[in-house]
């Protein structure tokens, strides 16, 4: 009987090693252990064996019987693993396909210059403000110490709606009208659009500046000199040169163009500097006296810089752009790289 | 403004390197543009002896010769014939390069070998015409190169400079400013006209009649002059500055011009008639022949310098045909004036003439200084034409100009420029600019200008040139003391960049259109010409007929854009475009420039791809952009209207946007007739918010709403109403029941056709119910919803499904 027990478990393991699928354990599992199983039909032939016998066979068809199940429940487990593989496997997808995706948006690179300037004005201190497009001549020139027949004027080609009606040709009067409309001090930026009547590849009869005036008790050039510092090391990265050369503005005194280290050949001399190494980003000065004048302002008691940048410009520096006219071309193949 | 690095240090000792004296111009405001190498380059072009000069074998017009570079001989086969055995030569080496990018290589002529090239004048660009090589002193020393033996080796700068130097059109002026910055003195060139000829007084006369316009006029006579070619040095100098040699008379002028920055002119005196000179105003109408054979009509506020007949020269821009100098010209009478510069600039602008005299004119002679430039010419031209010059000068003078005081204070100069100079730091400036200086006490200057200076009038002026001088280097950076904090940003500015980003969350692209657009526009998106929008404000000088009218809608800018997109396939249109627009206001000068928000939007809903959705942008899309502006925004009382649609709308596909009875845009289909006129194939959908409007109509903030701890129910209602009926009518109708359980309603189905009637739609809404303190009971939900159920019965009459 134990020689019939250690053949059945043979046969059993042997199948169960073949059995491929959970149905074929099933069947298995039915045929040796079920009620009318192998195992359970020698388990009925106890009853006949002698009373020494009986528990000798029983505890070896008990640990046959275990040993089946044990080895059901691994092969089991084997076959569902092996099983979850293959459907994985199946499932496999191709990964370099395309995402499903959502329209991006983008904002004109303009803006994102403009809002980063204002931003670092803004933690210095500056508090943003407009002015209208269509302007006086009063506030574009008059008050800007740029009166009539001043050959400065023709530094800014203007255009015009009559006599006296214009598109502000820079951003320069919001100083004006900041000035008015508030006693010193003032601080403050003023992004906006201006107009100039030129076209060509480095200039649009529409662009962008941004205008900046700080007027207080004490404020000298060194200051101008120290907050641009600041601003271009927070633009373009603390290592850049930068230099303020003497220039002429009507409306500050004294004027300075400032300069920062060729961002394409580091000074080297390239074309895009014209072999100078500098590329001139920035207008600059302390504030007129006849500014002033014009505003209501002591200026013996109060001094002050101004400041003013074409975004353009530093746009397609940041951006490595060489035709400005392309900030206006609204090709959507360029706008969506922003 | 052009000069040459020599030439500035015939002026003034500079040992500085070109480069540093570039970079120095540049510090004191006067910047180098550009910088170029005269012979630069040409190292390879050497002092060479003819040592042999034999028949080519083969050539009969060519020459074989043997040339010493003072290193080896050389073979070398030239074509020209002005030379011998013995003769000095400019020897072209192989690796030079000459001007007009002609590189000199190892060549065989007719079968013979020839190392190198001998040029002549015009190949080296020394002149623009030659014949034969350039044969050299015999001094030369072999195997220099050129240009360092002919000493001609020089550096152009182009200066840049600002309107308000004048005083620096000129070598002298530039050299002045080199000077004060080094500290050196300019040496001006020793003036003693060696007047040969009789008293000027017996031979002409000069008389002003408009002293307010010409308060100094100067001339001298030069006799027995023999006209020329300039000599090199001259002409060279002139081509350097970009101007061409005429002949030894007028480029005498002209040169002096550019050393002294004082316009003169000469004028052939035999053609003067009477032999005098009157400075007078044009007639009205009166003719006028100028030198570059242009007639001329005057006016009465035109200057002019008449003879005793007739105009000779437009005062101060350019002289007249009828006295021009030329083939026979023998006698000169030299004209050094001073004009004034608002007349000069009026004439010159309305004739369009500008010159290099009116250039300097317009912005400030040297009133004082005027003579110096007369005495330099006449005695150039009597150098270079063999030429008399008549003894004495005229100087019509009536009232002499005194040079201006102005006082200044080093306190102020320190407080300005963050400086701590001491007195005799800022005197010792103004004595090297050549500013004569007292101190009435100390630290107060009283500083005499000399009239050269026309920029410097105000104590800031003197400011300037000591902070200039001084160096911008030495200006110590430094931050203010914030004796103010500024305001943090305004609602409205901070608003319009977060629209903006909800925008871009929407998937939408920023574009930037011209303020200005093309008169027809309007006609195009079909508004009528008595629409106020139809009459933007429109320019007087645009740069074209395109860019002419202010624009008063924000719609032709982003059509135009979708057309010029669409022409590049991209065909799926996502666009924004938040900017002014400019409202002409009856009885105002300036328009109102209200802040649009405005998106065009066109072709499929989804990025085109393999696994992405096909359906087309329709009305719903550009309303729900519409709504999530609203909603962040916070705007109140919102209501959609299909009343009084701008024409550019389909009128069955638009709406106006209010808050209670406030417009604050419009959304919709364009309308298809706007679409043709656009030649645009598919639908376009488009959004106008007047962003002003929005702000306006802001909510109160309120606090926030804690949800409930209680699980909602929810009841569906699938109805039939008339198709006519707006959906909001049910919306509303529900919300209108007073009952705080009522939490929302939304609709989630919508269907027309199939089997409901054609005039009748279908629509279920999902009514939601509610309590923060418990869950609602199903007896009480039934309750609830049974008096929605009654309220859209009665009050809209729809049938259930």
């Amino acid at each position: 009987m134990k020689e019939q027990l250690e053949a059945l478990l043979q046969e059993a393991l042997a199948e169960l090693g073949q059995a491929s699928t959970e149905e074929g354990l099933q069947e298995l599992r039915v045929k040796y252990l079920g009620k009318k199983g192998a195992v359970t039909g020698l388990m009925k032939g106890l009853g006949a064996l002698s009373a020494e016998e009986r528990p000798l066979v029983g505890q070896v068809v008990n640990t046959v019987k275990a040993k089946l199940e044990e080895t059901l429940d691994a092969r089991s487990a084997e076959i569902r693993a092996a099983v979850k593989a293959q459907r994985l496997a199946a499932e496999k997808i191709d990964v370099t396909l395309p995402g499903r995706k959502r329209p991006l948006g983008s904002k004109h690179p303009i803006t994102l210059v403009t809002e980063e300037i204002c931003s670092i004005f803004a933690a210095l201190g500056f508090a943003v403000a407009e002015g209208p497009e269509i302007e006086l001549d009063f506030y574009n020139f008059e008050a800007l110490n740029l009166p009539k027949d001043h050959p400065a004027r023709d530094m800014q080609d203007t255009f015009y709606f009559g006599e006296s009606v214009l598109l502000r040709t820079h951003t320069s009067p919001v100083q004006i009208r900041t000035m008015l409309k508030q006693p010193p001090p003032v601080r403050i930026i003023a992004p906006g659009t201006v107009y100039r009547c030129d076209s060509d590849a480095t200039h649009s009869p529409m662009f962008h500046q941004i205008e900046g005036l700080m007027v207080d008790k004490g404020i000298t050039f060194g200051d101008l000199k120290g907050i641009l510092t600041l601003f271009i090391s927070q633009l373009f990265g603390k290592d850049i040169g930068v230099r303020l050369r003497p220039s002429f503005f009507p409306f500050t005194e004294p004027s300075a163009e400032v300069d920062i280290a060729c961002v394409i050949c580091r000074g080297k001399g390239c074309r895009v500097c014209k072999e100078t190494g500098w590329l001139e980003i920035l207008g600059s000065g302390m504030v007129d006296p006849e500014v002033y004048r014009h505003v209501g302002y002591d200026s013996e008691q109060y001094t002050g810089f101004a400041f003013g940048m074409g975004i353009e410009r530093i746009a397609m520096l940041k951006y490595g752009i060489a035709d400005m006219r392309l900030l206006f071309e609204n090709d959507l193949r360029f706008l969506k790289q922003f | 403004m052009i000069v040459t690095y020599n030439w500035i240090k015939e002026f003034v000792d500079c040992d500085l390197p070109a480069a540093e004296l570039s970079h120095l111009l540049t510090m004191l405001g006067l910047e180098v543009e550009r910088m170029e190498e005269v012979g630069g380059g040409m190292d390879d072009v050497v002092v060479a002896q003819v040592v042999e000069k034999n028949q080519h074998p083969n050539a009969d017009k060519l020459s074989l010769c043997k040339v010493d570079n003072g290193k080896e001989i050389l073979d070398v086969v030239c074509g020209a014939q002005n030379f011998k055995a013995g003769d000095k030569v400019a020897l072209a080496q192989i690796g030079a390069t000459l001007p007009g990018d002609f590189k000199i290589k190892r060549s065989k002529i007719r079968g013979e070998e020839s190392c190198g090239m001998l040029c002549s004048e015009k190949e080296l660009a020394l002149s623009a015409e030659s014949s034969g090589i350039m044969i050299l002193p015999e001094e030369f020393k072999l195997g220099t190169p050129l240009f360092d033996a002919l000493g001609t080796k020089d550096v152009i700068f182009e200066i840049g400079l600002t309107p308000n130097r004048a005083d620096c059109l000129s070598v002298v002026g530039i050299a002045r400013e080199v000077a004060a910055k080094l500290g050196r003195k300019v040496h001006y060139p020793g003036l003693d006209v060696a007047e040969t000829g009789a008293p000027i007084e017996g031979i002409a006369s000069v008389e002003i009649l408009a002293p307010e316009l010409c308060p100094r006029y100067t001339a001298r006579h030069i006799t027995g002059c023999t006209l020329a070619d300039s000599p090199a040095w001259l002409a060279n100098r002139l081509m350097a500055a970009g101007i061409r040699s005429i002949n030894n008379i007028v480029d005498v002028t002209n040169y002096v011009l550019l050393e002294y920055g004082h316009p003169l002119h000469a004028f052939d005196f035999k053609l003067l008639a009477g032999g005098k000179i009157v400075v007078a105003a044009a007639g009205e109408g009166e003719k006028f022949g100028t030198l570059d054979g242009q007639e001329r009509e005057l006016t009465v506020t035109d200057l002019t310098i008449r003879d005793g007949e007739k105009a000779v020269a437009l005062a101060g821009i350019m002289g007249g045909g009828n006295s021009e100098i030329g083939e026979g010209t023998t006698e000169v009478l030299l004209e050094s004036a001073y004009f004034n510069p608002s007349a000069i600039r009026k004439t010159s602008k309305r004739l369009g003439i500008h010159t290099e005299s009116s250039h300097r004119f317009e912005r400030g002679a040297d009133i004082a200084g005027l003579t110096r430039a007369l005495d330099r010419a006449a005695q150039l031209i009597a150098e270079l034409s063999g030429g008399k010059v008549a003894k004495g000068v005229i100087d019509v003078y009536p009232a002499p100009v005194e040079p201006r005081v102005i006082s200044a204070r080093l306190t102020r100069i320190n407080a300005v420029s963050g400086l701590a100079l001491s007195a005799g730091e800022v005197e010792d400036i103004f004595r090297r600019l050549e500013f004569e200086v007292t101190q009435t006490e100390p630290g107060v200057f009283q500083v005499k200008v000399p009239l050269f200076r026309v920029d410097l009038e105000r104590e800031i002026d003197l400011v300037e040139e000591v902070v200039r001088v001084n160096g911008f280097e030495k200006v110590p950076a430094t931050l203010p003391q914030a004796s103010v904090f500024s305001d943090l940003p305004s609602d409205a500015q901070r608003l319009a960049a977060k629209v903006k980003e909800l925008l871009v969350a929407h998937g939408l692209n920023e574009v930037i259109n011209y303020s200005f657009v093309a008169p027809s526009s309007c006609e195009k998106i079909l508004l009528p010409h008595n629409d106020p929008r139809s009459n933007g404000m429109v320019l007087l000088n645009p740069i074209s007929d395109e860019l002419s009218v202010m624009r008063t809608t924000m719609l032709p800018g982003l059509l135009d854009t979708a057309v010029k997109n669409i022409s590049f396939r991209t065909l799926n249109l996502r666009i924004f475009e938040m900017r002014r627009i400019y409202l002409p206001v009856e009885g105002e000068e300036l328009p109102r420039e209200p802040l649009y928000v405005s998106a065009l939007l066109t072709g499929r809903r989804d990025p085109e791809g393999w696994n992405q959705g096909k359906e087309e942008i329709d009305f719903f899309d550009v309303k729900g952009i519409a709504e999530n502006i609203l909603a962040e925004l916070k705007v109140g009382g919102i209501n959609f209207s299909t009343d009084e649609l701008d024409p550019y709308y389909h009128p069955g596909k638009a709406c106006r946007i209010l808050s209670g009875k406030k417009v604050l845009g419009s959304l919709g289909e364009l309308h298809p007739t706007v679409q043709e006129n656009y030649g645009i194939a598919t639908p376009l959908y488009y959004l106008e918010l007047n962003f002003e409007a929005l702000i306006a109509c802001r909510k109160k903030e309120g606090a926030a709403q804690v949800p409930s701890r209680f699980p909602s129910t929810f009841r569906d209602i699938a109805m039939l109403l008339p198709r006519e009926l707006p959906v909001a009518d049910v919306i509303s109708c529900v919300n209108g029941i007073k009952a705080p359980e009522l939490e929302g309603v939304e609709i989630f189905d919508l269907y027309m056709g199939g089997n409901i009637a054609s005039h009748e739609k279908s629509v279920a809404v999902r009514v939601r119910y509610g309590s923060k303190e418990r869950t609602l009971t199903d007896d009480e939900v039934t309750r609830l919803h049974q008096r929605v159920i009654d309220a859209l019965q009665k009050k809209l009459n729809v049938s259930f499904r």
